[in-house]
Order: structure tokens, then C-alpha cells, then sequence
């Protein structure tokens, strides 16, 4: 990890809020974090943590109304991402920065052949021709692990399974080698075999291209295999941040060594293989004052009534927002789970 | 107008057809360019024989044509006779049982060949050949033979005296066709000569040039046209389609067509129209009469079946003539007609308005009297005793009548103006409306029929067919008023009986001469209307056209095609 | 024309069928009706969907808009207006209020026999056709926009939009080529599915402005009890829906690669 260089994505205070019938969901809450070239950043965090709404909030892809983009600066290559106009913003999105959704089944456009779709970046980031394109386009088919990529660039959406268009999204969004590429759960359709292959992959571009990576995933030991820094999510808020290694081995917010024990080990005693986290997730209808982990938390204290936690620096580069690591709270204090 | 002065018009009318017309609009053939004519039906056919749709008959009726027609008084004309045959002149026999026709000379056909005798006969072989579905078969009911005499005249034969022997050849309904053109169209085949019903050859002022079904007849001027210095219209197009309200606007608001048949639409829409400035209205009335018939049996609910409304039971006051004279100048015709009928309508105070040989010259009931009318009635006994505002008999019976009538916007609005004036006179007026359907529908089972007649007074409106108002007259006769023992059938709802009418109606029946049917014809009227008020008579319904400005020679005609005398129209400036 | 369709045993003169209101064969009719038939409600077709498909594709586009609203009233108005009001106002506005000699006069009577020879009689032509045409094709795009319109809120929703976006393609890019692609493939079928309405002819507004195509052939033959005639029409009308539902579900076929009859 080059340790030291600039980072090339740098997010402060993002917040991002959907304005529903219903009222406003706060989904992002003053996230920031930073990405440098050809680093790994894992973000987990349980299902409606924020994790693609951030990410997607970055690129403006959240469709507006009903998503509205409050706070933050993200800046990427000396601009703020937020205040581009829509020119830049499209030579950025596909060009800088590759994505890849979440959901492979719809995500294609079904009435295009998976070739073209492919082709259209190209063509308009790196001005190929398209001859040039369709070379290009086998080569990417070829990359991620299509067989007989040739032949099914003609083929249509629906004729790919599932995981073959996770590929196919895949390189779609590797198309113009970005300096950045953001992954939203880009593995979860895909068997192991398949998922280490692409995993290897990344590994293997980020290496070889200088990519930096956002990798979402629940997989936490996918996170322990790739990652280089992992960012714990949690009602829209970043609760920890740490190392790959400094997470796994001392793990400071509740929610995260939560989170750790949920990890289904196969050595573990029968019963004690599955934890689950009490509770309900947080519902995010107003600007959180408070930890929004506190009706879960077993170390609930009582500071976590009144005051909302920092991210308070554990080491070089490990920080978590809970007072347990607030070296100036005695952590005698803690009182059990109000149960 | 009697018939002779109205024949002598007429031939004079064809003799110095070129001077009638030197008001300055005379002049070459074709002068005046195209003439558009609308009419909200469209045609399908130029064919009379084919098809009595009037539509069709009025558009045929620019080409070919008959030996004589009526003319807008209901007087006939002669058109490629020489002059209409009476007994007088020896045309028609003296039995009444055959009419002979004289051709005018030189007479050609568009196709420039002559018209002959043959060219009549076959006429009437073609309309009476078997399997040919002739739909003006009327026509020719009672002819037993038309014979040719020479090449120009032709003799038509009938089974009995025929008082009205007019039918054949006469009017828009039968015209002459060419022989040649339909030799090959006789019975079953007559609607497979496409060609000849589409584009028939005529002695008309014009030719059809080009036809659309159901939509566009376009004709262009005969140039074998008998008149040198007609047709005054180069082209015709006689367009098709639509409802009255948009042909009465393309003529009299928008200006792109010259005339629009029929306009079937409330006055007030009319008169709106007209305000456009282009074109103009024009009426034309036959007899169709709006009025009321008096009851003269007791419709009291109180009598018997079989007796209620039958000569055994005479109405207690009805039958005084006083009292139905007295009902009738309570009557202001004029703003009747003003709220119902506009254009198309006139007061009256006739049974037959028309035909003119027909019509008396009745006009005593025009002005409303109300003085008058309490007068009469005061002089007849029939007082106010009890002070309620309606007159009693001398028994105490109040003048109190049930006035009926089919259900109807405008006979609603009669029966409330009506009503008020009875008031005015001391006589009490109850309504009655009901559905057309049952009013007329003839059922003998109802009591609401109007032959039935269970109330004292009651109104519609009828008319009789063509010209002869003989059968209509006829209605009237003692044994034809309705009565449980003919099902209730018959028109004689009044049970009307008097031996004078039927005797005069006798004479009617046996007299051939046109002169002495009108004076016959006028007095069985008066019979009934002027001296006994039996049937009081309120409008004389009639039609409405429309026509440019800018056109002239229009003179409509509700005995005969209304295009009858298409050939003399022209441009005139405004 | 007709016979070419119908196989040519009828113009043979063999056996024709023959009308009874105008004892002429039927087919000569319908072909005489065909000309303004086409102009007029064919023509209103193609202007009622030109007009329909940027309306649908703007206003949903932008939902809620002002554009939108005023599209939605205007499509209320065209569709539940009938036409015999929308046709009569026009003749009172353009044919009665306008004088005759303004370039806006326009006649509220079709002239079916005129023929376009020069650029005068095509300009006569085209004044004559346009308020049938804009009554007709007011009523059609009204129909068409709203289905146009839904159709792209369908698919401005899908996640395949949300990719096209992120491979940094222009706004144009992804609603003209991948919206609406998506879009256009119910909406094809509808318009497929409404051709056969145009040789139908439009019965009310051939009545308003006399133009006395097949709509006016068909009522008026109903009204004549011209038996041959209307069972020619409706036989023809009959061919004609069953063969553009065909034409429907082959255009759904080519531009829907998931349905594919192999
Ligand atoms: N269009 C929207 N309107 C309203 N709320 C939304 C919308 N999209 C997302 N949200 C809310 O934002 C929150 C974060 O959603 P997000 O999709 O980022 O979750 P996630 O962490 O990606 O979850 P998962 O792991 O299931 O993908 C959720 O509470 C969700 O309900
Ligand atoms: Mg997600």
C-alpha cells in the first residue's frame, strides 16, 4: 500500500437525504473517508447501512428528486465532484470512475447486445472506433472470464445468467481503465470459484493499473482476503474505520465485533455457529443526534444518551465513533445491555 | 289561379322562354360558371326508378325529365310536352280513361339523337317490367297500355276513369328515359347497368360528368339543351353529406355553397344563420296542416263503452257551432307559427292550403277576435253563473274540455298558449300529452289512439300525397269515422256527418275537369273549416331551403323536385 | 388496389358484389373512398403520432413539469372532447368567424373530387385536410402520448438507465437510445393495433366535414341496410385487424430481443 501518497478520492461531510411522501429518510450521514491510487477500500455494514447511496451520491446517480445531496465535498483530480458541471461529470463517470451496480439482472439495458453496451464507453471515453471497440470489448469479456467472448458480444442481456452479467457489468465498468472503481456487492451473484477468479483480478489491475477500488460487500472474508482498509457503515454513518488488520484483530465499536462474531465459522461449536444482532436498524427519518446504534448496543453507556460519538483516532489509521474509544471516558463506566 | 290561366303562363312562359328571361340575366349558355348545391343526404343513384329516395330523385332531376311537372302552386307545367292534356284541349278523353301526350318538336337527347314516342312506351315498360324492383310502380298503377301514335305522340291507356290521370311521366318521380341507353336493362337486370344509372342520358339542362356514390354527383351543361341560353351554369357539383345544421351554415355563413336542401332546424338556428349575410332562407308550403280536430261525440268517462265516443252519445256543447267558432278566432295563428315553425311555417285557416286550385280563400280566422269569440258565446247562452271563470250550459255543464296531443316540444308549447286564450273565452282546458308511438300507432285495444278520440279536442298534423287532395277529402264521409265496429279505424275522428259532403264529395270522384275539382275541392273545405269549425286549422307546415345571395331563379317547389326549374337559376349581383 | 389484395377474380367482372343502394359493384366504391380515406384519417394518423411521441417522451421526462401538466390537460381534452364538438368549433372559428378572404379561412366542406396537380391545388389540398386532419390527429395523439408517456416513466425508473448514466453517457444518449428503445416497444404495438381504425375511417369526423370516406360508406350503408356493402366493410376491416395484430406481435418480436419466434 503505497502508505503516504495523496489520495485520488477524498469525501467530507457527505450527506445525502430522500424527500418521501412519507418524509425525509437521512441515508448518509456526514460520511467522509479518502481512497488512495491503488489502494482497496472494503465498506461493510448491514443491509440499508447507506453503503450505495453514498457511493452513489459521489457520481450524482442518485436520481433527484427525490435525492438531494445536502453537504460535502468530494474531491476527485483537483475538483469537487458535487459543484462539476455535467460535461465533466460525464467524462469522469465511466471514464475516471467505473461502477458496478449491485444488481446484475436489470442493470443491462435488455434491448442492446451485451457487445455494444460494452462498446458505448469506449467510444465515447477513449474515442475508438468501432472496430477498435469490439477488439477491445472481447478483450474485456475475455478478462473477466467469459468464454467464447467472440461469439456472445452479439448475444442480448437475456441470454447471459445471472453472474455472467455481474461479469459483463464488470467490464463494463473496467472498460476505460479508471483510476477509480467502485463495486457494489460485484461478487454476490457469483460462485466461489468465480468470485476468487475476479477477485484475483482486481488484485492483478490494481497492481498493474494503479486502480484504487471501493469494494461493497457483506463478505467480511472477502474483506480479510483483498482489502487494505476496511470502512464500517452503520444508519448512514461511518462507525469505524481501520486497516484490514487492525479491524479483525482488535475491533472497536460494538457494532463491528457484533458484526465480527456473526462470521459463521466452520470450526465453531454447532450452536454457537450463527450469532445474530438484536434489535432492528435504525430508522432514519431525522438528522441522527445521538449513536444510531445505541437501542442494539450491549455497551450502551450513559454519555450515549446525550451526545453523539466522534470518530475518535484509535491509532495511525484506525478511528471508531463510540466513546469506548474516547480515551477520555473511563471504560468502567460501560453498563450492560439495557435488555 | 285558376288551371287555365296557369296553362296559358305556363305555355307562355315556353314560348318566349328567351324574353321571360330579359331582365338582364340572359345571355350564353354556361355563362355564370359552376353552381354548388349541398344536400345533407347524399346520392346514390340517378335513377328515380330505382330508388324514391328524394335526394336521388332531386339530383336526377337535373338531367332527365319528365313530360310535364308541377310547378311551385302545384299547377302542372308542361316540360318536353307540348301542354298538359285536359278534357278541354281533348288530350284526355271524355270517359277519363286514357291521356294523350304530344312531344315538342325536335327535341333531342344530350347524345344529340332525337327523343321520340318509343323513348315514352319504354319508360313504362322499363318501370313495370317483371323482377325490376320499380320503385316509382305508383306511378303507373291503372295503366293497362301506352301506345305510340305517331313518332311524336303517345297515348296512355287506364283501367278505369281516372279523374287524376297526372301520374304517369309527370313530376320528378317519372321522368322520360333514353330507350337506347337502358334496352338492356329491363327487370332483373335494371341494377346491373351500372353505368346508365350512374350517368343516365336526359334532355336535362345538364349531363353527369363524374359520380361518386354517396358523395359527389358533378354534372357539366348539356350542350343539346333545348333553351339556347340555358343552362346559365356551366358545372354543377352536388355534393353529399352531413346533418342541416352544416349544409344550412356552408350556404347562408361560410358562402361555399349556393343552396342547401331542407333545412330541418328550429327557427331561431335558421335566423342565426341568415345573419351570416351570404345566403338566405326560402320557404315553400304544400299541405301539411297542423290543427285541431273537435270531437263531436261525448268522450265522458261516464258512458259506456261502445257508446263513449260514438255517434249514439253527441258532445253536450261541441256539436254547437258557435262554440268551435268561437275556440277558433281565440287563436293568434301568427305567433304561433312565429314560436314553433319561423321560415317554415304560415298561419292558416284551411284543411287543403294547396295545391292553389284547391285552396279557399279563407281567411275570416287570421286575426285573434277574443271579443268576438266571448260574443259568440254570450249570444249562445253559455254564462258564467257560478263566477269561476268558466262559462256553464244552461244544465250547469262547464265549458271544460280535455285537449290532446302526441308528446312533442312544439305542440306542448300550442297546447299552453292555446289553453290561455280558451281561458280568456271561459273554457276550461285540461292537457294531455302522450307518446307518439301509442298516439298514432293505431292500436284498437288503446283508449289513447287518436282515432280513438277519447278527449274533446285534439291536434296533430297531416297531409296528403302529390298533388289530389280527392282521398284525403275523403276521409271526412259519414261511414269513415271510427267506431268499435271498424276496430277503431278511419280518420274521420271527428264523426263528421253530413249528407251535403258526402254527395258533394260523390261529384268529386266523377269530374275530370281541374277547374271544376279545385271549386269541388275548396268547398268540401269550406265545409269543414270555415262554416262549421269542425277542424280548426292552425299552420300550414312547410319546407325550408337555402340558397347564396348571389343566386337567382330559385323558386321552391313542394309538388316536384325543388331543382325543377334548376335550368333558368343564374348569378345574380348582389 | 382492392382487387390486388383480394386476389383479381373481382375486377375480372365475374362475380362482383353489388350494393344495393347504388346497384354499383362494392369494390369500385370502396376504391373511390380510399383517397380521402387515406389523407385525411391516414394523415391524422401520422401527425397524431409524431405530435404523441415527443409529448409522451418530454412530459415524462419531465414528470410533474409544467410542460407535463399542460400536456396531460391538453391529451384530457383531446381524448374525452368529441370530435363532432372539437370539428364544429373549428368550422365556426375558421370558416364562419375568419372571413372568406384571409389566408386563415379555411373550408369546412372536403371537396373529394379535387385533384393535386400544382403547388396551388396541393396548397388547397392541405387547407381542406387541416381540420379534419388537426381534429383527428388532436384525438390520437392525445391517445398515444399518454401511452408513450407511461411507458417512459416505466422505464426511466429501470436500473439499466442508472448504468447507461454511469458509463458517463449524455442525457440525450439515455433517454432517446436506451429509454426509449425500451419505451417505444408497447407503444409500437398500440399504434400497430390503431392503423386499422384509419381505414375504418373516422365515422363522426368524416360527418362534420363531409369528407365522405370508408366511415361515411360504412354508416351510411348500415343506414341503407346496403347488406353486401357493410359485410364487404367489415369483412375488410375484419382482414385488416387480424393482420396488423399480426404486424403487432411481429414488430414486438424484432424489437424485443427477448421475444423471439424461432
Ligand atoms: N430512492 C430512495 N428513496 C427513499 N429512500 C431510499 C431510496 N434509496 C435508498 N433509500 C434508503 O437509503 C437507505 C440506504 O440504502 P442503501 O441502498 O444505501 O443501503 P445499502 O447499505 O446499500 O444496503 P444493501 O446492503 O442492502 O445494498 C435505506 O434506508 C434505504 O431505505
Ligand atoms: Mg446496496
Amino acid at each position: 500500500m503505497p502508505d503516504g501518497a495523496l489520495p485520488v478520492l477524498d469525501v467530507k461531510d457527505l450527506k445525502t437525504v430522500f424527500k418521501t411522501r412519507g418524509g425525509e429518510v437521512h441515508a448518509v450521514n456526514d460520511v467522509s473517508f479518502s481512497l488512495k491510487p491503488g489502494e482497496l477500500l472494503g465498506v461493510v455494514g448491514e443491509s440499508g447501512s447507506g453503503k450505495s447511496v453514498t457511493m452513489m451520491s459521489l457520481i450524482g446517480l442518485l436520481p433527484s428528486p427525490p435525492a438531494e445531496v445536502r453537504n460535502g465535498t468530494v474531491m476527485f483530480d483537483g475538483d469537487d465532484l458535487l459543484n462539476v458541471d455535467a460535461a465533466r461529470m460525464r467524462d469522469i463517470r465511466g471514464g475516471d470512475i467505473g461502477f458496478v451496480f449491485q444488481d446484475p439482472m436489470t442493470s443491462l439495458n435488455p434491448v442492446f447486445t451485451v457487445g455494444m453496451q460494452i462498446a458505448e464507453p469506449l467510444r465515447k471515453h477513449m474515442g475508438m472506433n468501432k472496430k477498435a471497440a469490439r477488439a477491445r470489448a472481447v478483450e474485456l469479456l475475455e478478462l473477466v472470464g467469459i468464454p467464447d467472448a467472440e461469439r456472445r458480444l452479439d448475444d442480448y442481456p437475456h441470454q447471459f445468467s445471472g453472474g455472467m452479467r455481474q461479469r459483463v457489468m464488470i467490464a463494463i465498468a473496467l472498460a476505460c481503465d479508471p483510476k477509480v472503481l467502485i463495486a457494489d456487492e460485484p461478487t454476490t451473484a457469483l460462485d466461489v470459484t468465480i468470485q476468487a477468479q475476479i477477485l484475483e483480478l482486481m488484485k492483478e489491475l490494481r497492481t498493474k493499473l494503479g486502480m484504487a477500488v471501493i469494494w461493497i460487500t457483506h463478505d467480511l472474508g472477502v474483506i480479510a482476503g483483498i482489502a487494505d482498509r476496511v470502512i464500517v457503515m452503520y444508519g448512514g454513518q461511518i462507525v469505524e474505520h481501520a486497516p484490514v488488520a487492525d479491524l479483525f484483530a482488535d475491533p472497536q465499536h460494538p457494532y463491528t465485533q457484533a458484526l465480527l462474531t456473526t462470521i459463521p465459522s466452520v470450526s465453531g461449536e454447532r450452536s454457537k455457529r450463527l450469532t445474530i444482532i438484536e434489535g432492528q436498524p435504525p430508522i432514519l427519518g431525522a438528522a441522527p443526534t445521538l449513536c444510531p446504534f445505541r437501542d442494539r448496543c450491549n455497551k450502551r453507556v450513559e454519555i450515549c444518551e446525550r451526545m453523539m460519538p466522534q470518530r475518535y483516532p484509535v491509532s495511525g489509521q484506525h478511528d471508531a465513533a463510540c466513546f469506548h474509544a474516547d480515551p477520555g471516558i473511563p471504560k468502567e463506566k460501560a453498563v450492560g445491555h439495557a435488555g | 289561379m285558376t288551371i287555365k290561366t296557369a296553362l296559358m303562363g305556363a305555355v307562355a312562359s315556353l314560348a318566349f322562354a328567351p324574353m321571360a328571361f330579359a331582365d338582364g340575366h340572359e345571355g350564353e349558355r354556361g355563362r355564370d360558371g359552376e353552381l354548388r348545391i349541398i344536400y345533407w343526404q347524399a346520392v346514390s343513384i340517378l335513377n328515380p326508378y330505382l330508388s324514391s329516395g328524394t335526394k336521388d330523385i332531386d339530383a336526377s332531376a337535373l338531367v332527365i325529365e319528365p313530360l310535364g311537372r308541377y310547378d311551385s302552386s302545384g299547377n302542372p307545367v308542361p316540360y318536353l310536352a307540348t301542354e298538359i292534356p285536359t278534357v278541354a284541349n281533348g288530350g284526355v278523353s271524355e270517359d277519363l280513361t286514357s291521356i294523350t301526350w304530344t312531344l315538342q318538336e325536335g327535341l333531342v337527347w344530350s347524345d344529340g339523337t332525337p327523343v321520340t314516342s318509343r323513348d315514352v312506351q319504354f319508360t313504362w315498360e322499363y318501370c313495370t317490367a317483371e323482377g325490376g324492383g320499380c320503385a316509382q310502380a305508383a306511378k303507373f298503377e291503372g295503366v293497362t297500355s301506352v301506345d305510340i301514335v305517331d313518332d311524336l305522340t303517345v297515348t296512355v291507356n287506364f283501367d278505369g276513369p281516372t279523374p287524376n290521370p297526372y301520374q304517369p311521366f309527370m313530376g320528378g318521380q317519372s321522368p322520360i328515359i333514353q330507350a337506347a341507353q337502358f334496352a338492356d336493362c329491363l327487370g332483373p337486370r335494371a341494377p346491373e347497368c351500372t353505368d346508365a344509372n350512374f350517368a343516365p342520358i336526359g334532355t336535362g339542362p345538364f349531363v353527369v360528368t363524374d359520380f361518386r356514390v354517396n358523395d359527389v354527383v358533378s354534372f357539366a351543361a348539356n350542350e343539346n339543351y333545348r333553351v339556347a341560353s340555358q343552362p346559365a351554369f356551366a358545372t354543377v357539383v352536388f355534393k353529399g353529406g352531413g346533418d342541416a345544421t352544416a349544409a344550412g351554415r356552408a350556404v347562408m355563413e361560410t358562402g361555399e355553397f349556393d343552396y342547401a336542401w331542407n333545412m330541418q332546424l328550429a327557427p331561431d338556428v335558421i335566423a342565426g344563420m341568415a345573419e351570416g349575410g351570404v345566403g338566405s332562407p326560402v320557404s315553400a308550403f304544400g299541405a301539411l296542416v297542423e290543427r285541431i280536430e273537435v270531437n263531436l261525440t261525448d268522450p265522458s268517462p261516464d258512458l259506456d263503452e261502445g257508446i263513449r265516443s260514438t255517434a249514439e252519445a253527441p258532445h253536450p256543447f261541441l256539436t254547437d257551432p258557435a262554440v268551435r267558432e268561437a275556440m277558433s278566432i281565440a287563436i293568434d295563428r301568427e305567433l304561433l307559427v312565429e314560436i314553433g315553425y319561423g321560415q317554415a311555417g304560415r298561419p292558416t285557416c284551411n284543411l287543403v292550403p294547396a295545391p292553389a286550385i284547391y285552396a279557399s280563400d279563407n281567411t275570416g280566422c287570421l286575426t285573434q277576435d277574443i271579443d268576438r269569440a266571448n260574443a259568440l258565446l254570450d249570444e249562445a247562452g253559455y254564462m258564467d253563473t257560478d263566477g269561476d271563470g268558466v262559462r256553464e250550459m244552461a244544465d250547469g255543464t262547464p265549458l271544460s274540455i280535455l285537449y290532446q296531443t302526441s308528446t312533442n316540444a312544439v305542440r306542448q308549447d300550442f297546447q299552453a298558449l292555446i289553453k290561455e286564450w280558451w281561458s280568456e273565452i271561459g273554457i276550461e282546458t285540461e292537457l294531455r300529452n302522450i307518446d307518439a308511438g301509442v298516439f298514432f300507432g293505431g292500436d284498437p285495444g288503446s283508449p289513447d289512439t287518436f282515432q280513438r278520440f277519447y278527449a274533446d279536442v285534439e291536434m296533430y298534423a297531416n297531409v296528403f300525397d302529390g298533388t289530389d287532395p280527392q282521398s284525403y277529402l275523403g276521409a271526412y264521409l259519414c261511414d269513415k269515422a271510427p267506431r268499435p265496429d271498424t276496430q277503431w279505424q278511419g280518420e274521420n275522428i271527428n264523426r263528421f256527418c253530413d249528407p251535403a259532403y258526402d254527395a258533394l264529395w260523390q261529384e268529386l270522384t266523377s269530374t275530370g275537369d281541374l277547374d271544376e275539382r279545385g271549386r269541388i275541392g275548396a268547398a268540401l273545405n269550406d265545409m269543414l273549416t270555415k262554416d262549421s269549425n269542425v277542424i280548426i286549422p292552425l299552420v300550414d307546415r312547410g319546407r325550408v331551403s337555402a340558397h347564396a345571395n348571389s343566386l337567382g331563379g330559385i323558386e321552391l317547389n313542394v309538388w316536384d323536385s325543388e331543382l325543377w326549374n334548376i335550368a333558368g337559376w343564374h348569378r345574380i349581383s348582389e | 388496389m382492392i382487387d390486388a389484395m383480394f386476389g383479381t377474380n373481382f375486377a375480372d367482372g365475374a362475380q362482383r358484389i353489388i350494393s344495393f343502394q347504388s346497384r354499383s359493384p362494392v369494390f369500385d366504391i370502396i376504391a373511390e373512398r380510399m383517397p380521402q380515406t387515406l389523407w385525411v384519417v391516414g394523415m391524422s394518423y401520422v401527425v397524431g403520432v409524431l405530435i404523441a411521441l415527443p409529448i409522451g417522451i418530454i412530459s415524462a421526462y419531465k414528470q410533474y413539469s409544467i410542460f407535463d401538466q399542460i400536456g396531460t390537460l391538453i391529451s384530457m381534452i383531446g381524448f374525452s372532447v368529441p370530435t363532432f364538438f372539437t370539428g364544429v368549433l373549428l368550422i365556426v372559428i375558421f370558416s364562419t368567424m375568419v372571413p372568406l378572404d384571409s389566408i386563415f379561412w379555411l373550408p369546412s366542406i372536403y371537396d373529394t373530387t379535387h385533384e393535386v396537380t400544382d403547388w396551388e391545388s396541393f396548397k388547397f389540398q392541405m387547407r381542406q385536410m387541416a381540420m379534419p386532419v388537426f381534429v383527428l390527429a388532436l384525438f390520437n395523439a392525445a391517445q398515444i402520448s399518454r401511452y408513450m408517456r407511461a411507458s417512459m416513466l416505466d422505464n426511466l425508473g429501470q436500473d439499466y438507465v442508472r448504468t447507461a448514466r454511469a458509463k458517463g453517457m449524455t442525457e440525450k444518449i439515455v433517454v432517446l437510445k436506451h429509454v426509449l428503445r425500451n419505451s417505444m416497444i408497447p407503444v409500437i404495438t398500440v399504434i400497430a393495433l390503431g392503423v386499422p381504425q384509419v381505414f375504418g375511417g373516422a365515422i363522426i369526423t368524416e360527418q362534420v366535414f363531409k369528407v365522405n370516406g370508408l366511415g361515411q360508406l360504412l354508416i351510411t350503408a348500415i343506414q341503407g341496410s346496403d347488406i353486401p356493402m357493410v359485410m364487404t366493410l367489415t369483412f375488410m376491416f375484419a382482414i385488416l385487424i387480424v393482420l396488423f395484430n399480426l404486424i403487432a406481435d411481429v414488430l414486438y418480436g424484432v424489437l424485443d430481443p427477448r421475444i423471439r419466434y424461432d
